[in-house]
C-alpha cells in the first residue's frame, strides 16, 4: 500500500478570522460601504445603503472604494471603517 | 500502512492512485504524476528552500503555499527535480505583490500563466524557445506551467466555476511556460534588458489572453515589417491600456537586425502606430463610464489633454456617443513604449510571430523578473 499525499491546504487551513460581534441594533449606526473598485460597486452598495436606512434607521454611511479590485483594501481604509463603523457591508459590482 | 505522516490516500497501485486523485479533485483534467513522499521529498530536495519556506502568499483569501506543496504539485505535474527552482521563482513571481494574484486567477477574463524563462537554466534543464515553443513535447515547457495551474487548482481553490470564474479561459490556462531564443535575438535577452546579469537565470510572469497569429512573409524592413504587429495589437477584440508580450520569430527578428533597430526603437514605434481613433472605440462599445473618472483611463484615452474630457450636458452617455473630434483623439495599447515587453522565440523557418495582449480590459498586471537560485550542490 502506498500513501499520496494530499496537494491542497485543506489540512492547514487558512487562519481562522474571528467574526465581529454582531450588533444588537442598527439603528442610527455608522455603517460602512466597501466597494471593490469595479464599475458599479458604490451602485449597488448605495441601493443597500436605501434600504438599511429605510428598514433599519442606519446613521452615517462611511464610504471607501478600493482602488484594485484585485488586492485587499488599503490598511488606511480598512482601520478608518473599522474604528468608525458598527457594521461594514461589502460587495462585487461589475 | 504506509510509514508516512503526511495527510493524504492508501492505494494499492498506480492506476487507483491516479483515480484517486482524479476522484479528489486534484487534476487538470489530465492523468498527473501520484505524488508518494519519497517523489516530493526528491524534488524538495532540488531546491534550496525549506518544507516549510513561503514560496506564495495570496493576501485577499490569505492562503500561503510552502515549498512543500509546491514539490507536491510539481511532482504531480511530471516535473524533473532540476525544474524545482524554475517553478519555485516561477511561483514567487506570481505572487509578488504587484502582480495582484487574484485578479488574473479568477477574473472572467482567463488569463493564463506566462512564464518566459532566460539564463543559463534553461540549457541545463531543457527548456525549449525554439520550433513549437508554445505547443507539445517539451516536458520541462509543459510541466512548469502546469505546475503553477496545479497549485492555482489545489491551494488556492482557483477551479473552474468556483473562484476561476472564466468566461471561456483557454489553452495556455493548462501551461504557458518557454525559453527565450536568445541566440535568435536582435537584442541583449530580456532579463538582461529588466536588469539582470547574462549569466543568472530568471522567469518573467506575465497574465496573458491567447496569443494572436501575426504572419508576414513578403516584409524585409522594420516600417513594412512592424505594420501587421501594429495592425494586430490595435485589433478591437482585445484593445485596452494594457501591457502586451510580442514573441518574435527568428525570422522576422532577423529583419529587425539586419536594420539595426534597438528594442527601444521598435518599443517606439509599435506604440506609436498601435493606436485606434476615440470615434471607432466609442462606435464598438470599448469605452465604459467607468473609464471617464479613472484618472489612469482618461489620460489613455486623452492624452495630456484629458481635462478636456466631456462635461456637462453630454457627460452622461460620452462614453457612448462620437462626439466632434473624435475622429482626430488617437487612443494607443498600452500607456506608453514600457508597456510592450519584447522576446524572441520559435523555429528557424517560417514568419508567424505572436502578441498576447495582457488579461483584463483594464491595466492588468505588470511583468514581474524573478531570479531562479541555483542548484543545491549534491
Amino acid at each position: 500500500m502506498t500513501r499520496i499525499l494530499d496537494p491542497t491546504l485543506r489540512a492547514t487551513p487558512p487562519r481562522a478570522a474571528t467574526g465581529a460581534a454582531r450588533p444588537a441594533l442598527l439603528s442610527g449606526a455608522t455603517i460602512g460601504l466597501l466597494a471593490n473598485g469595479k464599475t458599479h460597486g458604490m451602485a449597488f452598495l448605495d441601493r443597500v445603503a436605501e434600504h438599511l436606512r429605510a428598514r433599519h434607521g442606519v446613521g452615517e454611511l462611511l464610504r471607501a472604494t478600493k482602488p484594485n479590485a484585485s488586492a485587499p483594501a488599503p490598511a488606511d481604509d480598512a482601520a478608518l471603517l473599522a474604528k468608525h463603523c458598527v457594521a461594514v457591508v461589502t460587495a462585487i459590482g461589475d | 500502512m504506509p510509514a508516512t505522516t503526511h495527510p493524504g490516500i492508501d492505494v494499492d497501485d498506480a492506476w487507483q492512485a491516479i483515480e484517486a486523485c482524479f476522484a479528489q479533485k486534484w487534476t487538470d483534467g489530465l492523468p498527473v504524476v501520484p505524488p508518494t513522499e519519497p517523489l516530493v521529498e526528491r524534488m524538495l530536495a532540488a531546491g534550496p528552500w525549506r518544507a516549510d519556506e513561503v514560496l506564495l502568499h495570496e493576501p485577499v483569501r490569505d492562503r500561503t503555499v510552502t515549498a512543500w506543496h509546491a514539490a507536491i504539485n510539481a511532482v504531480m505535474a511530471g516535473c524533473k527535480p532540476e525544474y524545482f527552482p524554475v517553478v519555485g521563482a516561477a511561483l514567487i513571481a506570481i505572487g509578488d505583490p504587484e502582480f495582484t494574484l487574484h485578479g488574473p486567477a479568477t477574473s472572467t477574463g482567463g488569463a493564463a500563466l506566462m512564464v518566459i524563462v532566460n539564463g543559463p537554466v534553461r540549457e541545463r534543464i531543457g527548456l525549449h524557445g525554439g520550433g513549437n515553443l508554445f505547443g507539445p513535447g517539451i516536458r520541462a515547457n509543459a510541466t512548469i506551467g502546469r505546475t503553477l495551474r496545479l497549485v492555482l487548482l489545489n491551494c488556492l481553490d482557483c477551479r473552474p466555476g468556483v473562484l476561476d470564474q472564466s468566461t471561456q479561459g483557454w489553452a495556455g490556462k493548462y501551461t504557458l511556460c518557454f525559453a527565450e531564443h536568445e541566440a535568435a535575438s536582435p537584442w541583449e535577452p530580456l532579463h538582461v534588458s529588466r536588469g539582470f546579469r547574462a549569466g543568472q537565470s530568471t522567469v518573467t510572469v506575465f497574465a496573458a489572453e491567447s496569443n494572436h497569429n501575426v504572419l508576414v512573409h513578403a516584409a524585409r524592413e522594420p516600417e513594412t515589417l512592424l505594420v501587421a504587429f501594429a495592425d494586430t495589437m490595435a485589433a478591437l477584440g482585445s484593445f485596452s491600456p494594457g501591457r502586451s508580450v510580442i514573441v518574435f520569430a527568428p525570422e522576422h527578428a532577423q529583419h529587425l537586425k539586419r536594420a539595426g533597430w534597438s528594442r527601444a526603437r521598435t518599443q517606439a514605434w509599435l506604440y506609436e502606430h498601435a493606436r485606434r481613433p476615440l470615434a471607432d472605440l466609442k462606435r464598438a462599445g470599448k469605452i465604459e463610464a467607468q473609464f471617464l473618472v479613472n484618472p489612469d483611463t482618461r489620460r489613455w484615452l486623452y492624452g495630456p489633454e484629458s481635462d478636456r474630457a466631456e462635461r456637462g450636458p453630454d457627460a452622461a452617455d460620452a462614453h457612448a456617443r462620437v462626439l466632434p473630434g473624435d475622429e482626430r483623439i488617437f487612443v494607443h495599447r498600452g500607456l506608453g513604449p514600457d508597456d510592450m515587453l519584447l522576446s524572441v522565440g520559435g523555429g528557424a523557418a517560417g514568419g508567424h510571430s505572436a502578441f498576447f495582449p495582457a488579461w483584463s480590459r483594464g491595466r492588468s498586471v505588470p511583468f514581474v523578473t524573478k531570479e531562479v537560485p541555483g542548484e543545491v550542490p549534491a
